[in-house]
């Protein structure tokens, strides 16, 4: 245990819950003294968050605020190789420190999951050494920051039928088309761009896309959204934008490989987003129903009150396991990379995993919304943000949907896909 | 609702002229922030309309302030009560002051929310008002030092 991190006295009613998990999963499955320092570091740069995220939810703008702290608190660069500029944390950690994060809101989540693990992830496990060496070390210290840009108007939960082309020029690609409802959109140095080729039949190709080329453009902040104020959500346009040869991503025609393994990842960091969404539920639950009297006693001596703290309790226990096992079948599979089996068993976990954790969220959610009764339904609550923010992770990086479909056909096998 | 901050802060002033100072109504009355119709009552007690401002809300609260003189030149407490908009807050500063050519300003603040602001939680309250003592004592230290 490191220094600190269990006989601090706990600043702020955030911690406890956390404290657990840290103590829990130290115990059954070893924490290194590195791993706890970045989960000390996490646990400051959320309490660091607190205040500003609160701040520009309600006037429902963008947190600039995320990426200086983040900076600050050296956690931009979590699951990068120490090689590569990073902290080298393995899936487990980066779990937990989403886990951490999330409690801050789901905006924090979004602006990290993107960043690190289907930005910067996606280069350290499709990148060539080049790429590796210019991109890491730059997006670990915040130099860079990435965005994803899979889905298109016409293209959302069926990304092979994206539309946006490439065709070869010189040294390099020309890329058209339009990009939607991409998180850091507007503040990205570098986008991952998925994209056919512009004549024939082929499939997808990732490239890594400098935003600065002139022919990038943003064409519009989403800022009408139901929540989720404080993460970056745009439509972008590429108009014969440039990338150089050296900036395709893997190999030609396998961009779709690309992206649903960068979504391996980011589904487990969202799903650790939302477990942190529901122990920020129960906490404010706790305080509230413990202190909130109506009918002559405190609301959380009514049975029907200590239902939903009931709910929420099973929900943040149920879904704390299952992303710690999805995190510890990762790592099992990043030792292991040509074990297919393997392969395929981290995808079906990631994908339960978020699945669950995004619906148990958002219901949580609903159920603290229930328990502050009227002022619930103020965003000025610390609870309200949570239910129009986790309702998100219902819908990107795979939809409900999507997920039933996808976890379905891993336990039926693949000629039940549905989807094909 | 109740929270709890600490901390402490070096004035570079004598510890007596920042005793005196501090435990002054008249010298409190300048120095509090976002502040309206201050009344200096009598030797230990003002009132004031003070603005409170949490993100995009703002809301004026009518308060009393009252000071004991605990044991000079080292102890007192600053009590500030009062309630508006749906909302009430007891604060009890106590400061501990040492040192003799320079002081270091010792405190502990506790306060009781309640109403709607209350509701707002304790880590996000205790994240305000972290910000609001910080933005107060930085006002009190160069409001002294001035005056020395
Ligand atoms: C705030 C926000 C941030 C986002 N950030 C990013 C980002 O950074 N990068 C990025 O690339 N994308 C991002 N997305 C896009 C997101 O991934 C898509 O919205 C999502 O994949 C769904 O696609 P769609 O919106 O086109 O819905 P559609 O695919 O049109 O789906 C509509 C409905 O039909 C259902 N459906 C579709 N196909 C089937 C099927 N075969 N069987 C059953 N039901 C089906 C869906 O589940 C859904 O309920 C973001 C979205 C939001 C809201």
């Amino acid at each position: 245990m490191v220094k600190g991190m269990g006989a601090r006295p706990h600043r702020l009613g955030v911690e406890p819950l956390f404290q657990s998990s840290v103590d829990e999963v130290s115990r059954l499955v070893g924490l290194k003294k590195e791993e706890l320092i970045i989960l000390e570091d996490a646990d400051r740069a959320a309490s660091e968050l607190l205040v500003s995220e609160f701040e520009k939810y309600v006037e429902r703008k963008y947190n600039p605020e995320i990426m200086g702290v983040l900076k600050r608190n050296n956690l931009l660069g979590v699951p990068i190789m120490e090689e590569y500029g990073g902290r080298g944390a393995r899936q487990l950690v980066e779990a937990l420190f989403l886990e951490r994060m999330g409690q801050t809101g789901m905006g924090v989540i979004t602006f990290s999951d993107v960043h690190q693990c289907l930005g910067s992830l996606a280069v350290q496990d499709w990148g060539n050494e080049e790429q590796k060496a210019r991109y890491l070390p730059a997006a670990a210290k915040g130099d860079t920051i990435f965005a994803y840009g899979l889905t298109e108007p016409e293209a959302g939960s069926d990304p092979a039928s994206l539309k946006t082309s490439y065709v070869k020029d010189g040294g390099g690609y020309r890329l058209n088309g339009s990009k939607y409802l991409i998180s850091n959109g507007s503040i990205a140095t570098r986008m991952i761009i998925f994209a056919r080729p512009q004549e024939g039949p082929g499939t997808p190709t990732a490239f890594i896309l400098d935003t600065k080329d002139k022919g990038f453009s943003v064409d519009m902040r989403l800022e009408e959204k139901i929540g989720l104020f404080t993460s970056d959500t745009s439509m972008v346009s590429l108009d014969d934008a440039f990338v150089q040869s050296e900036d395709m991503l893997g190999q030609e025609g396998k961009g779709l490989a690309v992206a649903y393994s960068a979504l391996l990842n980011g589904r487990i960091g969202i799903g650790s987003g939302c477990v942190g969404v529901m122990e920020d539920c129960l906490n404010q639950v706790k305080e509230r129903a413990t202190t909130r009297v109506q009918h002559g006693k405190e609301i959380a001596r009514h049975q029907l009150i200590q239902r939903h703290v009931a709910y929420i309790e099973s929900s943040l226990e149920a879904c704390r396991w299952l992303i710690y096992r999805a995190a510890l079948k990762k790592d099992e599979y990043e030792k292991d990379l040509k074990n297919l089996a393997l392969r395929s068993e981290s995808d079906r976990l990631s994908a339960v995993a978020k699945y669950t954790a995004s619906r148990c969220a958002f219901g949580s959610a609903d159920r603290a919304v229930q328990c502050f009764g009227g002022f619930g339904y103020s965003i000025l609550s610390p609870v309200a943000k949570h239910f129009l923010d986790a309702r998100v992770a219902r819908i990107y990086e795979g939809t409900d949907e999507i997920m039933e479909l996808k976890i379905a056909s891993s336990v039926l096998g693949r000629e039940f896909e549905a989807y094909r | 609702m109740n929270i709890h901050l600490d901390g402490s802060n070096a004035i570079h002033s004598p510890r007596e002229k920042v005793y005196s100072l501090l435990t002054d109504p008249n010298f409190i009355s300048k120095s509090l922030p976002d502040s309206e119709d201050v009344r200096v009552i009598d030797g230990s007690s003002l009132e004031a309309r003070m603005k409170l401002r949490i993100a995009v809300v703002s809301t004026t609260m009518r308060m009393k302030l009252r000071v004991e003189r605990t044991a000079p030149p080292s102890k007192a407490t600053l009590v500030a009560e009062g309630a508006g908009s749906g909302s009430t807050l007891k604060i009890t500063s106590v400061f501990d002051l040492s040192g003799d050519s320079q002081t270091t300003m010792a405190w502990s603040a506790d306060a009781e929310v309640g109403g709607v602001m209350a509701g707002i939680g304790s880590s996000l309250l205790k994240g305000f008002a972290a910000k609001k003592v910080a933005e107060i004592f930085s006002g009190i230290t160069k409001a002294v030092e001035a005056s020395s």
